[in-house]
Order: C-alpha cells, then sequence, then structure tokens
C-alpha cells in the first residue's frame, strides 16, 4: 500500500509538471494570412505568435483581429512605401498557445527558419516578457502591444518596443480620479484602501502605482496588501480579509477568468466598496454576460483604449469605422486595438526606414512620433522609459444602462463618474 | 470570531468541492489500480456538457446532475471496454495505464478546443450570485449546494458499497480478483462497473464546479492535481478518509491565510502531501477497502 501511495504521490508531482507545461503540447496552430512560405524578395515578412488557444485564447483573437486589419488596410493601399516602392506585407501568425515557452520558441522559429524581417508581439506580459528575449539576442525590431509590465523594458533591451503604457501609470490613473472624487467631498479623507493583485509583473506594478500614491498624497490607508495567484479559484478567504477591514476602496488587479471569479464570490459575499476596481478589467461584455449587468455596476477601469475616443480623435474614428465595416458593425475594444495600432508602428517605422535594414528600422522606431489612435493622439517609444510608450490611459466606469463611458481624464471624459457607490447600503 | 467563523464556513464548503473532485479518482484506483489521468478530461467535459445543456435547453445544471452523470456513466463504460480492459493488471500495467488514460484526456481536451474554442464560457444561473445568511456570513447558495451534492454523493457511496451486492463486490474485487473469480464474481464487470462510476463522479464534480467557475478546455489539470492530494491524504481506497481529507485540505489551505501570504496558501496542501508522506505514507487514514 505504501508503494501504491507512492506511485499516486509521484502522479501528482508529474501532474503539477504537466499542467505548466501541457499547453505546449498542443501544435500550434498555422494561421499565417497568406500562408508561411519564404520570403520572395517582393513582400515584406513580418512574424508574430498570439495566444489563440489557452488561457488567454479570447484575447489573443482579439489582437489578431487588430493586426489582419492593420495589414488588410496597408496592402490595400498598395503596400507599404520602401525607399519608394510599394511592397505589400505578410504576416505569418503562430499560436503559442498562451504558454511561455512556446512564444519563445516559435519567436526563434519565425526569426531562423521562418526568415521573417520582423516581429510583432504576443499578448500578455508573461509571454512579451519570455518572448521579448529572443528578439533581443537575434536583434531583430520587436513591437508589442501587449506587454504592460516596466520590468520588460528595464532590462536595457535596444529591440524591443512596447505600446502598453505601464501598469503602475493605469494604478495612478484610477487613483487620480479618486483623489478627484476626494477633492469634491464624495470619498473620505483620508480613505481606505484593500488592495488585491495578481502575483506577476503586471500585478506587482499595480499595486506599486497604487501604494506609491498613497504614500505620495498621505490621504490613504492601505489596510489589506495581498497577492493572489493567476488562475486563483476560491478567493472566498482572501475577501473575507478585504470584508473584515472595511475599507473604502476596493482595489484589484486581475485578469479576466479572475476578475469574473473574484466579482462572483465578491457580490456573494454581500460586498460593497465605496469605489471598486479590478484595474484593467470592468468593462467586457464577458464579464456582464457571466455576473450580470447589476452585479458589475459601478466597476470602474482604466485602459489603454476606448472606441468612444473616436468621438474626438479622428485616427480611431478611422479605425473604428473600418473594424465595424469589418465585423458586421461590432465595436472594437481596447485589445484589436493596440493590436492594430502595434502593427502600424511597424509599418510607420519601415517607410520612414525607406529598406528593410533591422537596424534603419529600430532606430526611425527610437525616433518615432506618429499621430495615433491612442489617448492624447500620439505614440512615442521614449528612451527614459526603455523605449515603452506612456500615452495615457482612459478611466471608465459601467453605469447601470450597460455602457462605460470615459469618466477621466478630463480632455477624453464623455459622462462624469459616480462616488461613491450608489448600490452600497442598498 | 466572526471572522474564525466565515473561515470555517468557507473551509467547510471548499471541503465539499474537493470531496467531490476526489471520489472518483479513489474509487477508481481503489479497485482497479489504475490513476485515471483522464479524470482531470471528465471534469471538463461534466462542466461543458452542464454549459451545453443550459444553453441550448435552458436546463439547470443541478437538474442536469443526474442525466450527465448516467451519459458519463456510460461513456466510463465503454472507455473501460475499448482501451482499459486491454491492459496489463497491477503494477505492470501501470506506466501503460497512465500513458494511455493521459492520451484520452489530451483527445478530449483538443475536441473541446476544436468544439468550444479556448474562450472561457461561463454558466451564470438566476441563483448564481444568490447568498443566505449563516450567522454573521453570506454565504453563496451554489456552494451550499456543491457542498450537499458532496455528502449526497458520500451518503450514496456508503450505502453502495456495504449494503448492495454490486457495493460488496466492488469491494471483494478490490481486496482480492483472484478469489472473486474463484467464487464466481465477474470481475471484469465490476471493473467496467466502478469505471462508469469513478466516470460518472468526475462528470459530476465538473458540472458542479462550473456552477462556480468560469471555465474552458484547460479546466479540469487543478482539479485533477487536488484530487491526487485528497485521495493520498485520506488513504488509498478509503471513501470515508477521502471527505475527510478533503476537509483537512480545505481548512489548511484557508487558514493558511492567516499566517501566510494569500497567493503561497495553494502550495500549502503539497507541503502537507509531503509531510503525510513521510510520516504516514499510507496516509491519514491507512488502507481501507472501500467503505
Amino acid at each position: 500500500m505504501r508503494t501504491a501511495t507512492r506511485v499516486l504521490a509521484l502522479c501528482a508531482l508529474l501532474l503539477g509538471a504537466c499542467k505548466q507545461s501541457s499547453p505546449e503540447q498542443k501544435q500550434p496552430a498555422q494561421t499565417a494570412s497568406g500562408g508561411a512560405a519564404a520570403p520572395s524578395g517582393n513582400e515584406i515578412l513580418i512574424g508574430a505568435t498570439l495566444p489563440l488557444t489557452g488561457g488567454e485564447a479570447r484575447i489573443g483573437g482579439f489582437y489578431k483581429e487588430g493586426y489582419e486589419l492593420a495589414f488588410e488596410e496597408a496592402n490595400q493601399a498598395g503596400g507599404i512605401s520602401v525607399g519608394g516602392k510599394k511592397m505589400p506585407v505578410r504576416l505569418t501568425l503562430l499560436d503559442d498557445t498562451s504558454a511561455q515557452a512556446t512564444a519563445a520558441s516559435l519567436a526563434d522559429r519565425l526569426i531562423n527558419s521562418d526568415k521573417v524581417s520582423f516581429l510583432l508581439g504576443t499578448y500578455a506580459t508573461n509571454l512579451v516578457e519570455a518572448q521579448s528575449v529572443v528578439a533581443e539576442q537575434n536583434n531583430i525590431p520587436y513591437v508589442n502591444g501587449g506587454g504592460a509590465a516596466t520590468a520588460i523594458y528595464k532590462r536595457g533591451y535596444k529591440w524591443v518596443f512596447g505600446l502598453l503604457a505601464p501598469v503602475e501609470l493605469l494604478a495612478e490613473s484610477i487613483m487620480k480620479w479618486v483623489d478627484a472624487e476626494q477633492q469634491g467631498g464624495h470619498l473620505p479623507k483620508p480613505a481606505t484602501i484593500a488592495l488585491l493583485w495578481e502575483n506577476t509583473s503586471h500585478g506587482k506594478d499595480f499595486r506599486k502605482g497604487v501604494t506609491e500614491w498613497a504614500d505620495k498624497t498621505k490621504t490613504y490607508k492601505v489596510l489589506v496588501d495581498e497577492s493572489f495567484e493567476l488562475g486563483g479559484k476560491d478567493f472566498s478567504a482572501l475577501l473575507g480579509q478585504v470584508k473584515a477591514a472595511k475599507a473604502d476602496l476596493f482595489l484589484a488587479d486581475a485578469h479576466l477568468p479572475d476578475y469574473i471569479t473574484m466579482q462572483r464570490q465578491y457580490v456573494t459575499a454581500g460586498l460593497c466598496n465605496k469605489v471598486l476596481s479590478y484595474g484593467a478589467r470592468g468593462s467586457e461584455k464577458q464579464a456582464a454576460e457571466a455576473l450580470g449587468k447589476k452585479n458589475v455596476e459601478y466597476v470602474l477601469s482604466a485602459v489603454w483604449w476606448s472606441p468612444l475616443l473616436a468621438d474626438k480623435n479622428p485616427e480611431a474614428k478611422k479605425f473604428v469605422d473600418l473594424f465595424k465595416a469589418k465585423h458586421q458593425n461590432r465595436v472594437p475594444e481596447w485589445y484589436q486595438a493596440l493590436g492594430y495600432e502595434t502593427a502600424r508602428a511597424l509599418f510607420r517605422a519601415i517607410e520612414q526606414a525607406g529598406s528593410l535594414d533591422r537596424n534603419a528600422v529600430k532606430e526611425k522606431l527610437a525616433a518615432l512620433k506618429m499621430t495615433s489612435i491612442l489617448p492624447g493622439g500620439e505614440l512615442t517609444f521614449p528612451a527614459e522609459f526603455g523605449q515603452q510608450s506612456h500615452a495615457p490611459f482612459v478611466v471608465q466606469q459601467n453605469m447601470p444602462d450597460g455602457s462605460s463611458p470615459i469618466v477621466a481624464p478630463q480632455d477624453s471624459a464623455t459622462a462624469k463618474g459616480i462616488a461613491p457607490n450608489p448600490n452600497c447600503g442598498k | 470570531m466572526e471572522r474564525f467563523a466565515e473561515l470555517v464556513i468557507a473551509s467547510v464548503l471548499l471541503a465539499g468541492l474537493y470531496a467531490t473532485m476526489a471520489y472518483g479518482l479513489g474509487l477508481i484506483y481503489g479497485v482497479l489500480r489504475i490513476v485515471n489521468l483522464n479524470h482531470g478530461g471528465m471534469i471538463m467535459a461534466g462542466a461543458y456538457a452542464a454549459w451545453w445543456l443550459h444553453a441550448a435547453l435552458g436546463l439547470d445544471p443541478y437538474l442536469s446532475l443526474a442525466l450527465v452523470s448516467v451519459v458519463a456513466f456510460f461513456v466510463g463504460i465503454f472507455t473501460y471496454r475499448l482501451l482499459v480492459r486491454r491492459l496489463p493488471r497491477g503494477a505492470a500495467g501501470g506506466v501503460q495505464s497512465l500513458l494511455l488514460l493521459f492520451g484520452v484526456w489530451l483527445i478530449l481536451r483538443n475536441a473541446a478546443y476544436l468544439i468550444f474554442t479556448g474562450n472561457d464560457h461561463t454558466l451564470r444561473t438566476s441563483y448564481s450570485t444568490l447568498a443566505v445568511g449563516i450567522g454573521s456570513a453570506l454565504v453563496s447558495v451554489n456552494r451550499i449546494a456543491v457542498f450537499g451534492v458532496a455528502i449526497l454523493i458520500l451518503v450514496f457511496l456508503h450505502l453502495l458499497l456495504t449494503r448492495t451486492y454490486m457495493g460488496k463486490a466492488i469491494r471483494a474485487v478490490a481486496q482480492n480478483p483472484d478469489s472473486c473469480t474463484l467464487v464466481g464474481i465477474p470481475v471484469e464487470r465490476i471493473y467496467g462497473l466502478t469505471f462508469g462510476l469513478g466516470t460518472a463522479l468526475a462528470s459530476a464534480a465538473g458540472l458542479l464546479g462550473s456552477t462556480l467557475f468560469p471555465f474552458n478546455p484547460t479546466f479540469g489539470g487543478a482539479e485533477l492535481l487536488k484530487s491526487f492530494v485528497v485521495v493520498v491524504l485520506g488513504g488509498l481506497g478509503s471513501v470515508a478518509g477521502t471527505a475527510i481529507a478533503a476537509l483537512i485540505l480545505a481548512v489548511v489551505e484557508v487558514f493558511a491565510i492567516l499566517v501566510i501570504p494569500a497567493y503561497l496558501t495553494a502550495a500549502v496542501g503539497f507541503v502537507l502531501l509531503v509531510v503525510v508522506l513521510v510520516v504516514r505514507p499510507g496516509g491519514l487514514f491507512g488502507q481501507r477497502v472501500l467503505g
């Protein structure tokens, strides 16, 4: 019986290893637009991987839509102008199955086997973190719209460029709105915070943003400061701490599945805080469908882009119109917008370089200053931030009618935010 | 005190979920001496079955529990007859059974990718966020229901194994299959029925899990891991031991938050597993023969 027990225990350990690596065992899906042949010399080959299966599959699919739209738009215009000659662009897109190791190994394959000239990045900080190492080692321009953690850009890399502004800035954007509400007398001063963050670079940056703001302003006190494992199932004990703390603000940083699980348990446990936020998550349609519209009311989120920017930004309007025309009037979310803009930034740098020389394109990316669909209307990759964009965030709040208007910054706002949460005490 | 009571309630309810996930794995190992790696696949299949029945036919997941379990029972018997019975018995079939059933799991998972894509699915009912007050704590109705089902399954298994001919035959086969053949017990048939029963329990666990969490084709992997821990802790082949081990694991995980960072609480179970294997290699409750 002891032997049997040991066999079963060994299985548990093996399965633990499989749990980490199983996505790698799936065949990467070849979803290249136009196939993956050797470069003909008349076209520009660009490689990318996205999580088209696995935990991030849904969002990976959104980024794919953004990439494809940008490539179609460029090719419909006859291609990219390189040294006065129009060259079509071709995307070789592989499925990294939401796994870090696969993302890195497929990037290597794209560079050394498929011989792509440039790389577009995958989605999610942990995957970009692993994949960007390969790009840097191979001296190939790597533009990504899926990695936000500052850790990616603090390594002194020269070939890596990021469109997602840092998560610290995201947290700061939320805190600025909260601050304005506090100044307006809608929230107590000092206000108390229950802070939960996923145990990833993303979560750590979020925590840093909130705690540094609290330290700087001295008008907040963090009562709960806890991290949780990505993909968690049971948050009841953690939410028990939040409940016991009776904090004014509940600020969490979570990916979409964790947001849905945690918010369901939050509502069930009868929690209600004056301000409720899950960082970048909150306004997703899937969450409203999974939880019910009522249960996501007044959730505050800060995102890198919103379709509402189309009202004030002509570039954003052009993108929204193109996307809607292609996708039966479906409104894009920030994921598609970032995918689209990532590809466009690379195209612009290639045009400005006037050649396919990697070094020349890298230099142009480093000096890039282009009119953008992003908030603020301009995209740059500042060297002082490790070539990570610092475009501002837009803060949104879910309203009872199901809309999520922009409530900050003031120049982009389409509605006034509401604090404290009117549902508390009902 | 209020916080303590809330943690106790959270532990008990979590234990219900863990026990439901582990019963099927423990039963199959206890009788067939096979580690059913496809347990995770059937947990995932149960979740999708509940979601599909709810989305397509509007069937409440708790009402579809019996239907899903019966279908999974026959799927289990079919899997046994088609694949598992061809394996050598005992230790000789150990590695082969692991590979075979892991392969079946991979097929199921990839079939789910093809049919349902990799997107997360959520099963939402009118009572998904409904809660009732127990003392000062508000407790999810779904969680209580899952706990209730876990108790019902425990009672059902106990009665089945101790009061019915089939159950007694299962226990006898678990003890000594060769002697059973001599006294006329249809061992192969009992193996098939046990595999079917274990598979049905796995799909029931998946169905219950789908009422609590979003899921995608990778669902079942982490649940299988927890099931292993529970089954080893409880002692192989012990149904009551499985239930108690589930409670111990849940209590340790939930109360660990008081002393260690929350993100480490999931690892506490594995530390417990190592400690038990060192101190009591036969599990906390030693060997039982299914009862």
